[in-house]
C-alpha cells in the first residue's frame, strides 16, 4: 500500500464520480488471457503475478497510483518492452490462442496487430498525409493510399479538421488533434487492438472530451485497453477496470500487483477490496 | 524566523532597514563582468591581429595568380597556388568519401544497435573517445608506415585522404552520435509501435531527423582536416608540385604544405605569397563553417 507522503496528488477530488456506467459485454472472446505475468527490470520485480482476461470490443481500463505498473503491464501487450535491454518477462500472455512471447512469435508482426498510442502525442515531424500513411507504407500495403488516408481520418473524425491541409507539417496542429492524429495513424495500420498508454494526460479537458468519444466511437470495432491517471476518465469509457496497486515485500522493494479487475460498474460502486475502494474514493492516492 | 513561529511578521524597523537596498556588492558584479570581457578581448584581438597581419602581408599578392598559376620557384611574381588548391579540394574530397559512411555507420550502430552494458561496445567506445585526443602526427606516423609503405600506395592523394579520414573519424562519430541521440526516443517508440522494423525506423524516421547535424558535425571536422600540415608533411607530401591532380593515384601538394614550403623560403616575395594562400585557406574554411551554420539553422528540427 502506498504511504502518503508518497500517494500521488489526485486531480479527480474525493468524490466518487456521478456517471452512468457501461454495461460491460461478457467476455466471450478473450483477446489477451494474462496468467502469472511479472515483470523484471534488471533484478527488481517491477511488476509481480498479474492474471486478467481482456475482452474484444470493449474498453479495458487500467488505473492505480503512480509507479503500479500499469504502463508496464500495458507494454507488455505489444512487447514495446522488448526495447528496454533490462526488461525481462515472466508469465504468459495469450493473445488469442498464441503466447505472445513464444519462441517464434515476429514482434514486428505483433505490433501491427496491436497498435499503441502514447502519453504524449508523438507525431512524426512530416505533413499529417505522411503520418497517417508511414504505417501502411513500411507494411507494405499495395492500395490507394489517397483512399486510406481519408477513409482513416474519416474514421477517426479528424477528416473535416484537416482535409485542406494534409500536405502541412503534423507539428503544426494542436496537442488534442495531434493526439487524435496519433490514434488515426494507429488504426490506419488496421490493427485489432489498440493500447492508449496515458492517452489524455497532456491535454486540455476539451480535447480529452474528443478523444475519449473517439474512444467510445472506435471500441465498436477496436479492443482497446486503456491506461489512466484519470479515475472519471475510467468511470466513463471503460467497460472493465483494473485496479493495481504497490505493494512493499518483506525487505522493503515494491511490487505492482494487479488488486482488483471487474466491470467498471461494480469497480466504482462496489468494489470487493478494501485497497480499491479507499482509492477511487480518494482516501489513498 | 521566530517572529513566524509566534505568528507575527518581522518587526517594522526591520523591515525597514532591509527596505530596497541590495546586500550584495556591486563591485563584485562589475570585477566579474570585467573579467568576462577582458578574457573575450585576448581572443578577439589576437585573431583579429592575426587576420590583419596576413592581409597585410599577402595584400601586393593577393590577385588572380595565385589562383590561376602554378609554382615558381625561380620567380616569385608568376608563383601561385593552383596545385595546391586542387591538391585540397581533392585530397578533402576523398577524405569526406571515405570517412563519412563508415563514420555514420559506426555511430548508427553504436548509438541504435549497441547495447551499452556490454563490455566490448564500452571498449570501442572509450577507443572513440581517446583517437579523437591522439596528436595528428601519430596519424602522420600510421599513414606512413601502414598506407604510404606497406600497402604501397605511395605519396598519393589516396595515401592523403586515407590518412585524413583516420584523423577526423572519431570526430565525424561523435558528432554523428551526437545527431542521432538529438532524435527523441518518442519517435522510434511511434515508428515501431506501428509495426516498422528496426531498420525502416533508422532510414525513415531517424537518420531524416538526424542527417542536418550529422552533415555539420562532419563538415567541421572535415574543415580541421584542410588545415592539416604535419601528417601529410610526414607522410612526404610533395612540395614543388607543379601540375593538378588528375586521381587518387595522383601525387599532390596542398595548402598548409605549401605555406609551409614558402615560409621557409628565404627571398620575401616568398612569404607574401604564404600569406596570400594563408588567406585563401582562411577563405575555404570560413565557406565550409558558413556552409555548416546554413545546414545546421535550415534544417534542424525544433521538437
Amino acid at each position: 500500500m502506498a504511504s502518503p507522503s508518497e500517494a500521488p496528488v489526485s486531480a479527480s477530488g474525493t468524490s466518487v464520480p456521478q456517471v452512468s456506467y457501461r454495461d460491460a459485454p461478457p467476455l466471450i472472446t478473450p483477446v489477451f488471457e494474462v496468467g502469472g505475468l511479472s515483470v523484471f527490470y534488471g533484478d527488481h520485480e517491477a511488476v509481480r503475478d498479474v492474471n486478467m482476461t481482456i475482452g474484444g470490443r470493449q474498453i479495458t481500463a487500467m488505473i492505480g497510483p503512480s509507479g503500479c505498473g500499469k504502463s508496464t503491464v500495458i507494454r507488455c501487450f505489444n512487447r514495446m518492452n522488448d526495447l528496454i535491454p533490462t526488461a525481462r518477462v515472466a508469465g504468459k500472455i495469450r493473445y488469442h490462442d498464441e503466447d505472445l512471447y513464444g519462441r517464434d512469435v515476429d514482434p514486428i508482426e505483433v505490433r501491427r496487430r496491436i497498435g499503441m498510442v502514447f502519453q504524449k502525442p508523438n507525431p512524426f515531424p512530416k505533413s499529417i498525409y505522411d503520418n497517417i500513411a508511414y504505417g501502411p507504407r513500411v507494411g507494405g500495403f499495395k492500395g490507394d493510399l489517397d483512399d486510406l488516408v481519408e477513409e482513416t481520418l474519416t474514421h477517426a473524425a479528424l477528416w473535416d479538421e484537416v482535409k485542406d491541409k494534409l500536405k502541412t507539417s503534423a507539428l503544426a496542429l494542436s496537442g488534442g488533434q495531434q493526439q487524435r492524429l496519433c490514434i488515426a495513424r494507429t488504426i490506419a495500420v488496421k490493427p485489432e487492438v489498440i493500447l492508449m498508454d496515458e492517452p489524455c494526460s497532456a491535454l486540455d479537458p476539451i480535447a480529452t472530451a474528443k478523444i475519449e468519444d473517439l474512444m467510445e466511437h472506435l471500441a465498436q470495432e477496436f479492443t482497446i485497453v486503456v491506461v489512466t491517471h484519470n479515475m472519471q476518465q475510467a468511470a466513463r469509457v471503460s467497460h472493465r477496470t483494473a485496479f493495481f496497486t504497490t505493494d512493499v515485500g518483506a525487505e522493503g522493494e515494491r511490487h505492482g500487483r494487479l488488486i482488483e479487475y471487474d466491470e467498471t460498474a461494480r469497480i466504482f460502486s462496489n468494489p470487493s477490496d478494501q485497497r480499491t475502494e479507499d482509492y477511487i474514493t480518494g482516501r489513498v492516492g | 524566523m521566530d517572529n513566524h513561529a509566534l505568528g507575527k511578521g518581522p518587526d517594522a524597523d526591520i523591515l525597514e532597514a532591509r527596505r530596497l537596498k541590495g546586500d550584495g556588492s556591486p563591485w563584485r558584479e562589475r570585477f566579474f563582468q570585467l573579467s568576462l570581457w577582458a578574457s573575450l578581448a585576448v581572443g578577439v584581438v589576437f585573431l583579429g591581429s592575426l587576420l590583419t597581419y596576413v592581409v597585410v602581408e599577402a595584400w601586393p599578392r593577393l590577385d588572380l595568380r595565385i589562383v590561376t598559376n602554378f609554382p615558381d620557384i625561380i620567380d616569385p611574381s608568376q608563383a601561385g597556388a593552383q596545385s595546391a588548391i586542387m591538391g585540397t579540394i581533392w585530397v578533402i574530397a576523398f577524405t569526406a568519401l571515405y570517412c563519412l559512411p563508415v563514420g555514420f555507420l559506426t555511430a548508427i550502430y553504436l548509438e541504435e544497435y549497441a547495447e551499452p552494458d556490454r563490455w566490448w561496445n564500452r571498449a570501442v567506445e572509450i577507443n572513440i573517445q581517446n583517437l579523437a585526443a591522439v596528436p595528428s602526427i601519430v596519424y602522420g606516423i600510421l599513414g606512413l608506415g601502414i598506407i604510404s609503405r606497406g600497402l604501397g600506395f605511395g605519396q598519393t592523394v589516396l595515401t592523403a585522404s586515407l590518412t585524413l579520414s583516420l584523423l577526423v573519424l572519431p570526430t565525424v562519430i561523435i558528432a554523428a552520435r551526437e545527431a542521432i541521440r538529438a532524435v527523441p526516443q518518442s519517435i522510434r517508440e511511434a515508428s515501431l509501435a506501428l509495426g516498422a522494423t528496426q531498420w525502416q525506423t533508422i532510414w525513415r524516421q531517424v537518420l531524416p531527423a538526424a542527417v542536418p547535424g550529422m552533415a555539420t558535425g562532419s563538415i567541421l571536422a572535415l574543415s580541421r582536416a584542410i588545415g592539416e600540415a604535419a601528417p601529410l608533411l610526414l607522410l612526404g607530401g610533395l612540395t614543388f608540385i607543379t601540375f593538378n591532380p588528375t586521381g587518387p593515384d595522383s601525387p599532390f601538394t596542398v595548402l598548409p604544405i605549401q605555406i609551409f614550403n614558402w615560409i621557409s623560403q628565404s627571398r620575401a616575395e616568398f612569404v607574401s605569397l604564404a600569406a596570400a594562400a594563408i588567406v585563401i585557406l582562411l577563405v575555404i574554411l570560413l565557406a565550409m563553417n558558413s556552409l555548416a551554420i546554413w545546414l545546421r539553422n535550415r534544417y534542424s528540427h525544433r521538437w
